[in-house]
């Protein structure tokens, strides 16, 4: 990144630190995210292509790794209509509605930086193309799971089950 | 048989849209009217297209003699794009304010921001004499 440096020699910079009124601060721990996947399904696959350039872009502008880009197979759709309003059943009409998908997997990101890039990305969805996001949250193990429960508990006379 | 223009005898101007049989929808033609319903998973198609034909009669009336081509329509996220391409049959003013009036009426009546982008084009654009 090229950063302007000033080599002025006047301190005409030495102000306080003004605070963003954009830029929140608040005490609770980030959410960790493992993964973020996203699925992108389209229409038209240029339109596609177009935009996982554009989130793959966004995400190294921001320094999220990418882990992997993969595109599902197409699904079609296709159904078989009578052509005519009332009879002549041999002669028909087909139809078929394609959509294609991609997944953009994006790997370790804080609960801040997926709201940002989530945000941005999502303002810019081209029309026509639909997206799903599913996160998968890092999360410590409760206490009540840390240590296993034979251990804890104490020495129990063994009953017999009645069946 | 649809959506075929058919072969007469060669005084008849067709645009590249009405040219194309709907078999070449993906390939050579682009979409008219463009949103989610039709996708795997997706709910909302009929809705969609009841908006669109009213979308379209609308057009035709509002701008009486003027449409060059067929509406593009898009929507993007609760929002409606119009994109139009009108002939100058009518002074500017008047387009202005119908095109104000177009988005007006509309939002009010699908509750959700519209926009209209017009173009205007000194004539039809002819792709074949059919």
């Amino acid at each position: 990144d090229l950063m302007g440096v000033r080599f002025s020699g006047s301190h005409a910079q030495t102000q306080e630190h003004k605070t963003n009124p954009l830029v929140t601060i608040s005490e609770e721990p980030e959410t960790l995210y493992k993964r973020l996947s996203l699925l992108v399904k389209g229409h038209d696959k240029a339109v596609l292509d177009s935009y996982e350039y554009f989130a793959v872009l966004a995400a190294k502008e921001l320094g999220i790794s990418v882990e992997k880009i993969h595109r599902p197979p197409k699904k079609i759709e296709r159904f078989t209509l009578l052509k005519s309003v009332h009879i002549y059943k041999k002669h028909r009409v087909q139809y078929e509605m394609r959509t294609h998908y991609t997944c953009l997997e994006l790997k370790y990101l804080t609960g801040s930086t997926a709201a940002v890039y989530l945000e941005y990305v999502e303002r810019n969805l081209p029309e026509g193309v639909a997206m799903e996001v599913k996160k998968t949250k890092i999360e410590k193990i409760p206490e009540h799971i840390q240590e296993p429960v034979w251990d804890t508990l104490p020495q129990v006379e063994e009953t017999e089950v009645k069946s | 048989r649809a959506a075929r223009v058919r072969v007469g005898k060669g005084d008849k101007p067709v645009t590249y849209e009405k040219a194309h049989p709907p078999h070449y929808i993906a390939h050579r033609k682009g979409w008219l009217s463009l949103h989610t319903g039709n996708l795997d998973g997706e709910l909302g198609a009929a809705e969609r297209t009841v908006e669109d034909v009213f979308l379209r009669k609308f057009f035709h009336g509002t701008f009486p003699g003027c449409l060059a081509d067929e509406v593009v329509l898009k929507r993007r996220a609760n929002a409606l794009v119009g994109c139009l391409l009108l002939l100058p049959h009518l002074a500017p003013a008047k387009l202005c304010f119908l095109v104000g009036y177009a988005e007006t009426l509309l939002s009010h009546l699908y509750k959700c921001p519209v926009r209209l982008e017009v173009q205007t084009v000194p004539a039809k654009v002819v792709y074949k004499w059919l």
